[in-house]
């Protein structure tokens, strides 16, 4: 059979490195670890590029939120990612998470109005539930074989149960000033969360030498 | 209540996970099923093509509890559990364990087919998906091993991938490692996923919760850090604890000539932390992955017991390839190929003599596409240039016809016609 030649624009080329970087909070700190090992950011990068280049030849990044890292990486659209538990939990992604990175430190928890009563969970019959967390949410309460009633929210999910829209909420702890300052309390840690560093199944077989490479080095960071 | 089409799922057209093949899609699929069957004839392997639905419990017997979760059950009119097959190896040792037991060893046997699994949505998963796939049952030997997989190679390659790489896994290394700890199936679950994703912090728990300690320990950590070439085999011979784990090693160690003699070592890594896959694996495992595709496109394994379990005992090794995934491949790194299209535009009205011509044509291999319409000249051009036919035969009446092609039209007697289409290539 005859073959057509390829349109779409190959990103990815042999032993070059594809990293996919979270936008926001875990950001400032991956980007100086990635500086430290010699991977830094090449200037010129523009302000508003979502490719960008590493001062070492065979590396790029790219920029794409937090919970769609995973996604990159298992797909192969980036050989790498970095990205925080918490995500690569609640998106299920199948990808490889060689190396745990020292940031981006939190726990999913459970928190409850100050003002509830110190009843057990697993007595609620059918609480409401807001979180942005909803596989980890559910597999909490299922598990113990509450029926909760999952109130997905895409954002500001402690203001929930200020305005009676649920009972508890589900969300990320670093302080607990936000929990404190909306008068929650925290009740149980679903997840202990920091940054990882995944990779994708095929890469890791395919571009062996050149990821193993990489994660020695930063391994080799982290270490000294 | 909405009344956008998102919300009227009654009116969606096709279920999840399934696909339509058409045009190029599906000519390419048939294209390479076709190249698979013959080059598996050639390994001397014959073709098996087992039922669609069987019991479930037949199905479910050995597979694994995942995969068991996964298949597509319903009621036979007795009452009786039917499932949509999940895979082709638990049909074909069943075929073997109960009618093909006193044949000759050993048997190659190949299928190529549909499959059905419900899982959710994810990367490349379909819930129906075609297997094209081998079985050498009744030779539990290294040398079996290495044709299965040089066979897979071969199969790999006439897909016209670019760049491939087989991992070879042995589960008989991990099953005795298992004997020197006690875990619950859960406990052992919990290792092989974090073995699996190569968590280092999840694999410390769940050594912490089997409370591994010493010699024990020290191989189960070693794991995710056990792949590599051939020295791997040496590597983990200083881990290795009992005579199992001993003899997995020896095994391997006893295939790579073998692999040397069949020139894929190139293709080929070893990883001892590959612990996944179906519970029926027994000793060597095989998993594929190619450029540009971020999860397996085959995978397989010896599986020593499973025949055993339909009638007497055989050893057996085989892999199954993921034809989807490989056809997505090929795509992503060299683009479509090509629908050939017909030969001729026949426009016969008038001319009954056409008839045997275009059924000449035909047998020939080539495409004859007949006009139904007594379509004008230029309705036949239009309907051509639509199709990338290159060639138009329009009947002028008696004896004559006139042949549109490469811009320029000719009157032709039949005779004259077929002598000229004699030299039209298929």
């Amino acid at each position: 059979m005859e073959r057509l030649d390829h349109a779409g624009a190959q990103l990815q080329v042999e032993d070059e490195l594809v990293i996919a970087l979270p936008k926001g909070r875990l950001s400032d700190d991956a980007l100086a670890l990635l500086e430290q090992a010699g991977y830094g950011l090449a200037a010129g990068n523009g302000d508003r590029q979502l490719v960008l280049r590493s001062v070492a030849e065979h590396v790029r990044y790219v920029l794409a939120k937090p919970a769609d890292v995973p996604v990159y990486v298992e797909y192969g659209a980036a050989d790498l990612g970095i990205a925080g538990l918490d995500v690569v939990r609640e998106t299920q992604r199948d990808v490889l998470e060689p190396l745990l990175l020292p940031f981006g430190y939190c726990r999913l928890s459970v928190a409850a109005p100050a003002a509830r009563s110190d009843r057990p969970l697993r007595l609620e019959p059918n609480p409401r539930v807001a979180t942005k967390f909803p596989r980890l949410t559910e597999a909490f309460f299922r598990r113990r074989g509450v029926s909760a009633e999952i109130i997905e929210l895409s954002g500001s999910v402690e203001l929930a149960p200020l305005v009676n829209l649920a009972d508890l909420v589900v969300d990320l702890v670093q302080s607990g000033e936000t929990l404190r300052a909306n008068g929650l309390v925290e009740m149980r840690t679903i997840l202990d969360s920091q940054a990882v560093l995944l990779a994708n199944r095929a890469a890791w077989r395919l571009k062996a030498d050149t990821v193993a490479r990489f994660v020695a080095r930063l391994r080799q960071i982290l270490e000294s | 209540m909405p009344t956008s089409d998102y919300h009227n799922h009654a009116r969606w057209p096709l279920p999840q996970g399934v696909v339509d093949l058409f045009y190029e899609d599906a000519a390419e699929k048939r294209h390479l099923e076709h190249s698979l069957r013959r080059l598996f004839t050639s390994w001397s392997y014959d073709e098996l093509i087992p039922p669609t639905f069987e019991y479930a419990d037949t199905l479910a017997s050995e597979a694994g509890t995942q995969i068991a979760e996964e298949m597509y059950r319903f009621t036979d009119r007795d009452g009786r559990t039917l499932a949509l097959r999940p895979d082709l190896t638990v049909p074909t040792a069943r075929v073997v364990g109960t009618r093909l037991y006193d044949q000759p060893m050993p048997l190659r046997l190949f299928y190529v087919g549909p499959v059905f699994r419900y899982e959710r949505p994810q990367a490349g998963r379909q819930r129906e998906f075609t297997q094209a796939g081998i079985e050498l049952v009744g030779a539990g030997t290294p040398a079996a091993d290495a044709e299965a997989l040089a066979l897979i190679v071969e199969a790999l390659r006439l897909a016209g991938l670019q760049q491939f790489q087989i991992v070879l896994g042995q589960m008989a290394f991990f099953r005795g490692l298992l004997q020197e700890i006690e875990a619950s199936a859960e406990q052992v679950a919990q290792l092989q996923s974090a073995i699996d994703r190569q968590n280092p912090q999840d694999l410390t728990a769940a050594l912490d919760d089997i409370a591994a300690a010493g010699d024990v320990r020290r191989a189960l950590a070693s794991l995710p850090d056990l792949h590599g070439g051939i020295e791997v085999v040496d590597r983990a011979r200083d881990v290795a604890m009992n005579e199992t784990m001993a003899s997995a090693l020896e095994w391997l160690a006893a295939v790579y000539p073998w692999l040397e003699a069949f020139g894929v070592t190139q293709l080929v890594s070893f990883d001892l932390g590959e612990t996944r896959g179906m519970q029926y694996y027994t000793g060597i495992t095989f998993k594929g992955y190619t450029a540009g595709l971020g999860f397996a496109i085959c995978s397989g394994g010896r599986y020593d017991d499973l025949v055993g379990h339909f009638g007497p005992q055989q050893p057996a090794v085989g892999c199954a390839l993921w034809l989807d995934r490989i056809l997505l491949a090929r795509q992503r790194q060299q683009g479509r190929s090509q629908l050939s299209p017909a030969s001729v535009l026949v426009a016969a009205d008038g001319c009954p003599a056409l008839a045997a011509l275009m059924s000449a044509w035909r047998s020939r291999g080539l495409r004859v596409e007949l006009d139904l319409a007594a379509s004008s000249p230029a309705a036949l051009r239009e309907r051509a240039a639509q199709r990338s036919i290159v060639r138009i035969v329009r009947c002028l009446g008696g004896d004559l016809v006139a042949l549109e092609a490469e811009g320029a039209v000719r009157e032709l007697s039949l005779d004259a016609l077929a002598r000229e289409a004699d030299l039209w290539s298929v």
